[in-house]
């Protein structure tokens, strides 16, 4: 055996805890849970049904945690997990899952499918097994504090270009604020105008806020490759720095899988509460409404939808408040079937899109939300996640769907009242 | 003789501009950031854009054109930044701007597109480590001022 091969099954055999030894043992082996993920749906490959693609996990769990499992491989009858099928399962756990949770909320005995694929990906990680997009992705996190290699001195451009266009100080560093704005540095590169955004309706809200220059990246690679350790390092940074500033909450900006990272998964990963709140932008901007501190001038009149990201609505539980929200913007607010909890992922998440090997399949999976769009035909598409922005675009141009996508907040802040 | 020299005057003076007047303008702000975009599909659109004879279905079809290239240069999740492409990206948003019908976008055409051109121009300060992004925006007040006046 490789030692490589060694660390991913102790990863493996240390990722099998009480729910994960209860799921594998509860599974009717029913499918249900391929109708339920894209992958498979748009596909058709059964090799994409999410039980399937925990193979290797479930045979470890099986031989060493289970009588009949341990007698099994004891004569023979069933064969240890080998590094060749490990470097088969590599597409069907990082290629082929975003992690969106939908299988979770159809299996009828109620696994948490998604929770035993990031669970998983800590073994794979650990035996060498994961995409080179994503390793890259992670060691610049790690060494430079953000994914994309976006250091301080460009976000002190993106900031000072901001403030020129805006007429207004962006707070940087302000010890006691009451709210620290992450940043994902999709934002940073591919959207800058959201600083603005933010910057603008805070200033209207009276929003006391700042952001900090030593820990101002969202994202978490190390959820997305699977590596506890280096994901609890990148959550302690967001503390350190919002402990230096005093700040009362952090706020996760429009990235997915940011929220899930820092509000649901960060204090597990540190071992301990923060003491700071953490909110996502779209809970705030619908606090804000409801405090009638969010003053709308003119609506939308186009047809709009919304697309939810899966770790922001199905992971997080932030559903009403971005419907609350577009009503304030749009006359003609339609949902498209299955949305919520239910919707479909847009087929990038997960660590998707930063795997070039995925390209195409990412592609495929995208003809989901097509179908759903194609029920309401809308004139545009909302949603309140940088990394589905940039896919929702590349499906639409795939599919010859001239359609703009915009941000949620970016919006809303087209849309404040004057003074 | 108009002369537009903060951005309150930068952004009022556009809106009074009609669609194609926007698109026109649109045309210039990008070209004097057209270098910083090797895609030639960008430089065919802005062309396009800048023609004031251009037909609706040409300047749609310079509209799918510009959208097809900006897709295949932004950054992606994850992937390692390079500024100097995010510049051409950015150039390719402007043209998309440039070109879209007025009232589909907020803030207009021609707003959009300068806004997106100073990006531009931010990405490569990034580079370089030279402040490039308001002298872009002085430069804009300085085009609209002379289209005003001409």
């Amino acid at each position: 055996m490789t030692a490589s091969l060694e660390r991913g099954l102790n990863a493996f055999r240390e990722q099998i805890d009480a729910p994960v030894a209860s799921f594998f043992s509860s599974c009717v082996h029913c499918g249900m849970c391929a109708e339920a993920c894209l992958f498979y749906t748009e596909t058709g490959d059964p090799s994409y049904t999410p039980i399937h693609k925990l193979e290797p996990l479930r045979r470890v769990w099986q031989q060493e945690y289970t009588f009949w499992g341990r007698l099994a491989k004891a004569v023979g009858l069933s064969k240890p997990v080998t590094d060749e099928e490990l470097a088969q399962w590599e597409t069907l756990v990082y290629d082929s899952c975003t992690l969106c949770g939908r299988c979770s909320m159809v299996c009828p005995v109620g696994n948490d499918i998604a929770y035993m694929l990031r669970r998983m990906r800590e073994g794979m990680a650990a035996s060498g097994h994961a995409p080179e997009g994503l390793v890259g992705a992670t060691r610049r996190a790690v060494t430079i504090g953000s994914p994309m290699g976006v250091k301080l001195p460009a976000l002190q451009a993106q900031i000072g270009h901001t403030e020129k266009d805006i007429g207004m100080t962006i707070p940087v560093d302000v010890v006691g604020a009451d709210y620290m704005l992450l940043l994902s540095s999709m934002e940073i590169m591919n959207f800058p105008e959201f600083i603005g955004a933010i910057a603008r309706i805070f200033s209207k809200a009276g929003v006391s806020w700042t952001i900090s220059s030593e820990a101002f990246e969202a994202t978490n690679s190390g959820i997305q490759i699977g590596v506890s350790e280096i994901a609890a390092e990148l959550v302690q940074r967001v503390v350190d720095a919002a402990e230096k500033l005093k700040v009362k909450n952090v706020i996760s900006p429009e990235c997915g899988h940011a929220y899930m990272a820092i509000r649901w998964e960060g204090p597990n990963l540190i071992g301990k509460p923060y003491n700071f709140k953490v909110v996502h932008i779209l809970e705030l901007l619908d606090d804000l409404r409801k405090q009638g501190r969010l003053k709308i001038s003119g609506k939308e009149t186009q047809r709009l939808t919304y697309h939810d990201p899966c770790q922001i609505a199905r992971r997080g539980g932030v559903v009403d408040q971005p419907r609350h929200l577009l009503n304030m913007v749009a006359e003609n607010f339609v949902e498209m079937p299955e949305t919520g909890t239910m919707n479909w992922c847009c087929g990038a998440g997960g660590g998707v899109s930063s795997n070039e090997r995925a390209d195409g399949l990412r592609l495929s999976a995208f003809k989901r939300k097509k179908k759903q769009l194609d029920v309401v035909r809308p004139d545009a598409l909302v949603s309140a996640c940088s990394n589905c922005r940039i896919q929702l675009e590349d499906g639409l141009e795939e599919n010859n769907m001239d359609m703009p996508v915009l941000s949620l907040t970016e919006t809303i802040a087209e849309h404040l009242a004057d003074d | 003789m108009t002369t537009i020299s903060n951005e309150r005057e930068f952004r009022a003076a556009l809106d009074k501009l009609d669609a194609t007047q926007q698109r026109l303008l649109a045309a210039r702000f990008v070209t004097s950031v057209l270098p910083l975009c090797t895609d030639e599909r960008i430089s065919h659109a802005v062309a396009v854009a800048a023609d004031s004879e251009a037909s609706a279905a040409t300047l749609a079809e310079a509209l799918r054109t510009a959208k097809a290239a900006t897709i295949d240069c932004h950054a992606r999740c994850g992937a390692e930044g390079d500024w100097e492409a995010q510049a051409g990206y950015f150039v390719a948003r402007a043209a998309i701007a440039a070109l879209t019908p007025l009232g589909q976008l907020p803030g207009g055409s021609a707003w959009q597109a300068a806004m997106s051109c100073r990006m531009a121009q931010t990405s490569k300060s990034i580079v370089s480590g030279e402040e490039t992004a308001g002298l872009e925006s002085e430069q804009q007040y300085r085009m609209l001022s002379t289209y005003m006046n001409s």
